[in-house]
Formats: structure tokens, C-alpha cells, sequence
């Protein structure tokens, strides 16, 4: 496994780096807007009513943001978690943990791509 | 109390004449404020993982039609989700504000024949970036555009 890990790395650091660069860009707004100001009525119901939501969604442009959004935050997240658990003494456990923290994301990042395909 | 630590840590790139310990991490390293920082960095992954999976209910809940994507909503207004996402909105400034101060320097002192532009350069492009994506993404979501 670890030396699949290895080989897997470039890719692995390529969407770690687009996680923490591209996923923070995104997430800023999502969570500043859906996770705060909607529910604290800032902004109307209306915005983020089921039709204008579905269509904004549905389009092209839509699904690509929406996938990246989704996919990204995951990569980031599952290397950092990986990194905090070596830097406490878990470098005997690292090939466990980075294969389940991985698995996590690719099964995050494939149900995205379902997600947006069935939209 | 000292312990050992990951043993390619301030490894030589190739094996000397002389024998050497492993390396050690001081007791108490984790309190440093340097390396408190760089592990708070680091936690906010558990943070990101969290986003991202709640990015993927808020897809499931719209393609699976009108019901349940306004019992998505109306979860959002749970006290539990809106400290969630306050201290997720922390994080990742958190995160952008290091990240980008990290990035200039990261940069190599060439590409191909070109120079990268100067750090102060690259800083301000990623905050302009930043600003930009985000006001953009706000302005959309709350309906004030398109």
C-alpha cells in the first residue's frame, strides 16, 4: 500500500494544492451565504428557492463549481487530517490512515460526480 | 517528554560516515506558538472534510427533488450548523491568509525562460483573486445577480 501511496502522490498533491487553493476561493462564499446569512435571514428564502437553486445548478458552469466545491475541500482535508495524525506520533499507523482518509475522498469526490450528473 | 519522530525528519540526503540518533521532538513541541499554528493549519482539514461532505448533502438534496432540498434548508437554521459554519468561515480565512503568505515563497526562481513575478505581486493577485471569487460567488447565491 505505501508504495502505491508513493506512486499515487503527484496526483494526490495536485488536488491537496488546487483543495487548499481553488476549495478555499470556493468555499469562502458558500459558507458565508448558504451557511450563514440564509439562515440568519440576511439574505430571502427566495434566492435559494428550490427552482432558481436547480437552475443554477443544472447548468454547466453550475455542476463544474458545484463539483469542484464539493471534491476539492475533501482532498485538502483528508491530507491535512494524514499530516496532523504523523505529526502525533502516528508514522508507524500513516499507511492505514492515508489509505482511509484517501478512500474517503475519492468516495466523496465520485458521489460529487454523481451528484451533478443527476441533478 | 521527548519521543521519537517521523524517521526521514531532518534526515541527511544520503548516509554519512558517522552514526547519528534518530531524531527526537522536544517535550512540550506542540505548545511552541510556531508549531501550534502549523497543527491548528493542519486541523482545519477535519473542518474541510466536514464542508466538503456537507457540500455533497446540500447536491444530493437538490437532485432528489423540491422537499428535500427545503428540509436542507431548514436544517441550516439548526444553532449546531450555524456554529459549524462560523468557525468553518474562520478557518478557512485562516487558512487563505497563511496559504497565500506561503505561496510567493514557494514559487521557484524560474519558469522555463520567464522570472515569476515579484512576491508582493503574486500576494496581491491571490488576495485580488480571493475578494473577487468570493463577492462573485455571494453576489449569485444571494440573488443580487443573475
Amino acid at each position: 500500500m505505501k508504495h502505491l501511496l508513493l506512486k499515487l502522490e503527484p496526483l494526490i498533491w495536485l488536488l491537496f494544492g488546487q483543495g487548499i487553493l481553488i476549495g478555499t476561493m470556493l468555499l469562502t462564499g458558500w459558507i458565508l451565504v448558504v451557511g450563514l446569512l440564509l439562515p440568519l435571514g440576511v439574505v430571502s428564502p427566495a434566492a435559494l428557492g428550490y427552482d432558481r437553486a436547480h437552475d443554477l445548478a443544472s447548468s454547466l458552469v453550475g455542476r463544474v463549481f458545484l463539483l469542484a466545491l464539493c471534491a476539492l475541500p475533501l482532498w485538502k482535508g483528508a491530507h491535512h487530517v494524514r499530516s496532523l495524525s504523523i505529526d502525533f506520533g502516528g508514522v508507524n499507523r500513516d499507511a492505514a490512515v492515508a489509505t482511509l482518509v484517501y478512500a474517503l475522498a475519492a468516495a466523496g469526490s465520485l458521489a460529487a460526480i454523481i451528484a451533478v450528473v443527476r441533478l | 517528554m521527548a519521543r521519537p519522530v517521523h524517521p526521514h525528519a531532518m534526515a541527511a540526503s544520503r548516509p554519512g560516515r558517522t552514526r547519528t540518533a534518530p531524531p527526537q521532538a522536544a517535550s512540550g513541541w506542540y505548545a511552541q506558538p510556531r508549531m501550534l499554528r502549523y497543527l491548528l493549519f493542519d486541523a482545519t482539514g477535519i473542518l474541510y472534510l466536514i464542508a466538503g461532505f456537507g457540500v455533497l448533502r446540500a447536491l444530493w438534496a437538490l437532485g432528489s427533488g423540491e422537499e428535500a432540498w427545503q428540509a436542507f434548508l431548514d436544517r441550516l437554521h439548526s444553532p449546531l450548523y450555524l456554529a459549524f459554519h462560523a468557525l468553518a468561515l474562520v478557518c478557512v480565512v485562516f487558512v487563505a491568509v497563511r496559504f497565500f503568505r506561503l505561496f510567493p515563497k514557494a514559487q521557484p526562481a524560474h519558469i522555463g525562460p520567464a522570472k515569476p513575478p515579484p512576491q508582493p505581486v503574486i500576494l496581491a493577485g491571490l488576495y485580488a483573486a480571493w475578494i473577487g471569487v468570493t463577492l462573485v460567488v455571494s453576489l449569485i447565491l444571494a440573488g443580487w445577480i443573475f
